[in-house]
């Protein structure tokens, strides 16, 4: 038996293509990312250990607040709270990223994954960032919020965790998966000015 | 609207955050010794001043911590905010 495709729980509602009118802006990309998204939480005073074992097998600095962080090996650290971290990676197998950071950490963290519980989207272009301001009471100006920031808060009365990952400027935005879907619904109201491409 | 500094992400919108109402309420005890008017006061009564208000807050969609706040109920300024179990700050 084979394994079952990388599919995104979105793959079903999001109709790929343009949505919106076919204006001269540049249409807000989004992208339907299949990640594996794994919670850690360090036990007491085992921070420096997972620190260390995150750093020898993931080649992964673990980021301090607001920030987030790419291991050699492709695997994204994203300060949550304090001593908690999301680590994300492309998918691969079911739990295939839980067993792999749970055998890393074992004894020094909480592992749960979460990658039925959370949903990623990807969404870049030249008017990202004025697109999300209008559903987001966080300051994402690039003299406050840049590439390498990330950080959970409200987008269109949504808690999502909003990491920006480059200049683009691009973002990964994480959401409950039971919100995912009206989530894209305002995330495709919101843009209708430019429009959206999905895919 | 607040503008509060959660001591983990810094300053952020009050519509990110609950309110838990007033910090510091000690229990009493041990239950033997404790009258049901102490217990009553304990469990339902609670300040409700204007001016300097210490309470709980959680940043709920943000880190999940709670913290205290010494919050004027007049003004809405915010005169400190502290960690769960420090003690009382010298705000007046």
């Amino acid at each position: 038996m084979s394994a079952p495709e990388p599919l995104h729980p979105l793959a079903s509602v999001a109709r790929p293509g343009r949505h919106g009118p076919a204006g001269s802006l540049t249409p807000l990309h989004i992208e339907l990312p299949a990640r594996e998204i794994v919670q850690v939480l360090v036990r007491r005073d085992r921070s420096e250990d997972l620190a260390a074992a995150l750093r020898r097998d993931f080649a992964l600095a673990l980021p301090g607040p607001g920030r987030a962080a790419t291991g050699g090996d492709g695997v994204t650290a994203i300060w949550i709270q304090e001593g908690g971290w999301y680590l994300h990676a492309s998918r691969t197998g079911e739990a295939a990223l839980a067993a792999r950071v749970a055998a890393s950490c074992a004894g020094l963290a909480t592992i749960d994954d979460q990658s039925h519980g959370r949903t990623m989207l990807r969404v870049s272009g030249p008017r990202a960032r004025e697109i999300l301001s209008r559903g987001c009471r966080l300051d994402l100006h690039p003299r406050a919020f840049g590439p390498g920031r990330a950080t959970t808060t409200m987008l269109g009365h949504i808690a999502c965790l909003v990491h920006q990952t480059d200049e683009t400027p691009a973002y990964e935005l994480t959401v409950y998966a039971t919100l995912a879907a009206t989530f894209l619904d305002w995330l495709i109201e919101t843009a209708a000015e430019d429009g959206v491409e999905i895919g | 609207m607040l503008l509060i500094a959660c001591p983990h992400c810094g300053p952020r919108d009050e519509a990110e955050f609950v309110c838990g109402g007033q910090t510091h309420i000690a229990r009493p005890g041990p239950p033997e010794t404790t009258s049901d008017a102490q217990w009553a006061r304990y469990l339902f009564e609670r300040d409700n001043p204007k001016g300097l208000h210490l309470e709980r807050w959680l940043h709920r969609h943000g880190c999940g911590q709670w913290f205290n706040v010494a919050r004027d109920t007049l003004t809405h300024e915010v005169k400190a905010v502290y960690g769960l179990l420090d003690t009382r700050p010298d705000v007046t």
